[in-house]
């Protein structure tokens, strides 16, 4: 599949800059939104799938959730202060790090407002998945177990968890999958929301 | 107003797959599905990219950015998880 993407992408790049007119553009936006709604409807049910989560967090207490909550705000703040160095607007640095690691749903997003922004988003969130995976052994055995959740963001609850599992244990390891379920759903509201500063 | 509609999508494909309203056989399917769609979106966002000169010939400099910004977001990802993992582990009693 990671092949297939940057295959997408490159033809796209080349359709774009050989084959495809400009003036097609304007009608790009409400394309990229009828998409978007359709894989955000396959990515709830993926995530309705997984019933008894609910039951998972009251066992292990709410305060798990403590996790996702800081990986979002240290993700945002993150890329803020980033952002603040290489004189990139807060609110888009922002919503770009509000992506943790989804770099498909971020990157088309933030499409719409600009190409700029779109490959930002999308070499960014690459880049956080890839150094999550290097990351993660590393956090776990020096910084603590429950940090390496935190390189992992979205990616916790798939690519990244094996990984995560391997390096921690198994109560670490369910803390991870609830942490990536709960971002997941935070990334399509907390993007657009950010970008509403501009 | 597109947060609202993302939103509602969502919701009401989590409560499909909470209910479990689709067979087996459909959600196969629906997979293949899910990543035609991705694909093709990734494929349109390619395009955005290729249309935009000033992207093209700045490429080398976002990507320069992209490492920064992943690595500030990792970074202040686990300093977040640090300040409040004491309190998480410690009454779980164990996992670390």
């Amino acid at each position: 599949m990671t092949i297939a993407i940057f295959i997408a992408v490159a033809l796209g790049i080349g359709a774009g800059i050989l084959v495809i007119p400009p003036t097609i553009i304007p009608h790009m936006g409400s394309l990229i939104t009828f998409g978007l709604c359709l894989l955000l409807f396959f990515v709830g049910i993926d995530v309705g799938r997984q019933g008894d989560l609910l039951k998972k967090i009251r066992e292990m207490g709410f305060r798990i959730l403590l996790v996702p909550f800081m990986v979002a705000l240290g993700s945002v703040l993150g890329t803020m202060a980033g952002g603040l160095l290489l004189h990139i607007p807060w609110y888009q640095a922002g919503a770009v790090g509000a992506g943790f690691g989804w770099y498909s749903f971020s990157a088309i997003e933030l499409s719409k407002h600009s190409a700029q922004l779109g490959t930002l988003a999308f070499i960014t969130n690459i880049s956080r998945e890839v150094m999550a995976l290097v990351s993660i052994p590393f956090v776990a055995r020096y910084i603590g177990k429950l940090e390496s959740i935190a390189p992992a963001g979205a990616t916790s609850m798939d690519v990244t968890l094996p990984i995560i599992s391997r390096s921690t244990d198994g109560n670490v390891a369910i803390i991870a999958f609830i942490t990536g379920v709960v971002l997941t759903a935070i990334v399509p509201v907390l993007v657009p929301f950010l970008m509403t500063f501009g | 107003m597109d947060i609202l509609l993302y939103l509602v999508i969502i919701v009401a494909g989590g409560f499909i797959g909470y209910r479990r309203m689709l067979k087996p056989s459909i959600l196969n399917r629906l997979d293949f599905f899910q990543s035609g769609a991705l694909l093709l979106l990734l494929f349109i966002m390619g395009v955005n990219i290729g249309l935009d000169e000033t992207v093209i010939a700045s490429f080398a400099t976002i990507g320069l950015q992209a490492v920064v910004l992943a690595g500030f977001s990792i970074i202040f990802s686990v300093i977040g998880v640090k300040m409040v993992s004491a309190h998480i582990l410690h009454r779980k009693g164990d996992s670390r």
